[in-house]
């Protein structure tokens, strides 16, 4: 499903990631876990697309091609989904308008009949419920008066409305108490199958726990230092990162 | 347009029995004046960012009786649902389809200043009031008698359509009495080539009296079009005034709103929408006059290609207007790096207690939120037509008039569509 070989990227001429090998299958949930500034976020922006980087070296493979030189939204269509670490309020754009306008554009995409305000309210309506949103959070702005947790149940809610096969969640547990952190845990553990791949980039054991990743890699300046289960992580919540570090 | 040339423009108007000779005194001192102000020029304070070269570049003259419709109009495509309708088609009056709903009396120009027995000053504030003054046409007043609610909302319809370059100089005249209310639309459309329009509007507000007022300005992006709106408001009164301005190469509104009773409450909103080189400008002055009134002002322009504005604002806040509550926003939003905007908020506060909150951001689409949306699947364009959407979003859903509302909205998508 997802490849990365030797990825090589810089900001401003600093360079951020040293050389990332990863390899995600179909099914299957890694993590990765680091502290501030060894590269996670850059990781997850650079797969979704986000500009301002410089790819140096190396190659993102999705689904057997590069991921590099496509759009954003070409990325989403083909089944790329990034829940944001920071989601954008965005003011005058209501909710359920932007969420129907972008799961018509990924039906379209798929050649798929496009859903009406009928149709799309039902199906949303479901979702919801997986999510614990009330319904009146569609009537708002996109993520305008959402707390914390909200913006980020709201992201999942987009995942599982969108239904992409490769799904990046960026420190999806920061901020989160721990009922809004059951809630959207909850959520990604009914999204799992055989088919759908999640990375998951975290801090901290927490969200782990309820999602238990196959692979768990430690990413420390850039580079992967170490990979593997979930006893990993147990070991990395105990004695900290500083034991991998040279 | 030289003077020389807008003499014999007056010249010629004096020797036409169609224009009464009632009023000539007035239009001969009008226009004295103005030959003594000329047009402003980018020296003058208030008129460094507009260029009026379309108005001044080019001669234009008097629309005549012969310019007016001679068969019966076809007004189909300009049609809002839910209003009556009042017709002036450069600047002549269509009475033959123009309706009205009882309670609401339409005058002539000079049956209202001979009904106000002399209690009417001519507005001087700009050349372009006193031009207004000396050139005025289609002089029209809707008086309303006190404790009258008018319910449906009333359209004034002006077309401009000509091969010749008309100067069209409307004068309108609304007049609430006390507790009375009106909700009234000006549309302004039509396919000349060439035309400068310069309206002046005078309302007034009874106590306790309320009107809503849109104004929509959808001519053709060929013809300039300066509106000059001076607001008296007394005790409790109530006024909201919206702009929706997509239309005219040049266009600029001068809005004078002066609170002289107490409890007074004015708002006043615009949204202009450029493309092309168009400029559109906001002009406004609020006066607080008097104690315990409150305004707002929320002004937003989406500026596309080399278009340009200005949004002036300046709230006026006199010695005695204690508990003056005025709140000003305005947000520009710019499409194109060739598009600029002057945003010029200003406060003239002379009593100490009262509360003048004001703000301006002018800036490009919000790249975060860009990216949001495409990294959800939608394309560039779909992106950023829904993050204009979402920044004119508020204004548009305030008009009230469902019909007016709906077609805001449509002019939107095809301004949206026009651009893609």
């Amino acid at each position: 499903m997802l490849k990365i070989k030797n990825l090589h990227a810089s900001i401003d001429g600093k360079s951020i990631l040293k050389g990332i090998n990863l390899n995600i299958k179909p099914g299957e949930m890694h993590a990765i876990m680091g502290l501030n500034g060894s590269g996670k976020s850059t990781l997850a922006n650079i797969i979704s697309g986000r500009e301002g980087y410089a790819i140096t070296k190396g190659d993102v493979i999705y689904q057997n091609e590069s991921l590099l030189e496509k759009s954003p939204e070409t990325r989403a269509l083909d089944g790329v989904f990034m829940s944001f670490q920071y989601p954008v309020v965005i003011p005058g754009v209501n909710m359920t308008y932007f969420l129907k306008a972008a799961l018509n554009a990924h039906r379209k995409h798929r050649d798929e009949e496009e859903l009406d305000a009928i149709g799309f309210l039902k199906l949303i309506r479901e979702k919801i419920k997986a999510v614990d949103i009330d319904e009146k959070y569609l009537k708002r702005a996109v993520n305008d008066g959402f707390s914390g947790g909200e913006k980020k149940r709201n992201e999942i809610l987009q995942m599982i409305t969108l239904e992409p096969k490769l799904s990046i969640l960026d420190e999806t547990d920061s901020g989160l108490d721990i009922d809004a952190l059951k809630i959207v845990a909850n959520g990604v553990n009914q999204y799992r199958s055989s088919e759908n791949s999640f990375l998951v980039i975290t801090h901290y054991q927490r969200l782990l726990n309820y999602l238990k990743p196959d692979f768990i890699h430690v990413l420390i300046d850039g580079k992967i230092v170490k990979s593997g289960d979930m006893s990993l992580a147990s070991i990395l919540e105990e004695k900290g990162y500083a034991w991998l570090e040279k | 347009m030289t003077l020389n040339h807008l003499q014999k423009e007056f010249d010629k108007m004096m020797n036409r029995d169609y224009f009464s000779d009632t009023v000539h005194p007035m239009r001969k001192e009008a226009f004295a004046q103005f030959l003594d102000l000329g047009f402003p020029t980018k020296k003058w304070e208030d008129w460094r960012f507009t260029n009026l070269s379309p108005i001044t570049k080019q001669d234009f003259s008097l629309s005549e009786i012969q310019d007016a419709p001679q068969d019966d109009l076809d007004i189909s495509a300009y049609e809002i649902e839910d209003t009556h309708t009042i017709v002036i088609f450069n600047g002549h009056l269509q009475n033959s389809i123009s309706s009205l709903e009882n309670g609401v009396s339409l005058m002539s120009g000079l049956e209202y200043l001979t009904h106000k027995n002399d209690g009417f000053t001519q507005a001087k504030n700009t050349p372009f009031d006193l031009l207004n003054t000396a050139f005025m046409d289609s002089g029209i007043a809707l008086v309303i008698e006190k404790n009258m609610a008018i319910k449906k909302a009333l359209r004034i319809l002006f077309i401009t359509s000509s091969t010749k370059n008309l100067m069209i100089s409307p004068r309108v005249h609304i007049d609430l009495g006390n507790a009375s209310s009106l909700s009234i639309i000006e549309h302004h459309v039509g396919d000349s080539e060439s035309a400068f329009q310069n309206e002046s509007v005078f309302v007034s507000i009874g106590e306790n009296a309320k009107l809503d007022h849109v104004r929509i300005q959808s001519n053709a992006n060929t013809v300039s079009n300066m509106a000059n709106i001076h607001v008296q408001q007394e005790d409790d009164s109530h006024y909201s005034f919206f702009q929706f301005a997509n239309g005219s190469q040049l266009g600029r509104l001068n809005l004078r709103a002066e609170l002289k009773g107490e409890g007074a409450y004015c708002r006043l909103d615009g949204l202009a929408l450029s493309t092309n080189n168009q400029h559109l400008d906001h002009h406004i002055i609020i006066d607080h006059q008097v104690a315990n009134c409150i305004s707002h002002q929320n002004f937003r322009s989406v500026l596309q290609d080399k278009s340009s504005g200005v949004f002036s604002g300046r709230t006026i806040v006199r010695k005695n207007a204690q508990q003056t509550d005025s709140h000003q926003s305005n947000k520009n939003l710019l499409l194109s790096k060739n598009a600029f905007v002057h945003s010029i908020p200003q406060l003239e506060i002379d009593a100490d207690d009262v509360k003048c909150a004001h703000s301006s951001t002018t800036g490009a689409l919000d790249e975060e939120s860009l990216f949001y949306l495409r990294s959800r699947g939608l394309d560039i364009l779909s992106a950023k037509n829904l993050l204009v959407q979402g920044f004119v979003s508020e204004m548009i859903e305030s008009v009230k008039h469902e019909a007016t509302q709906k077609m805001i909205q449509s002019h939107l998508q095809n301004w949206l569509n026009s651009n893609a």
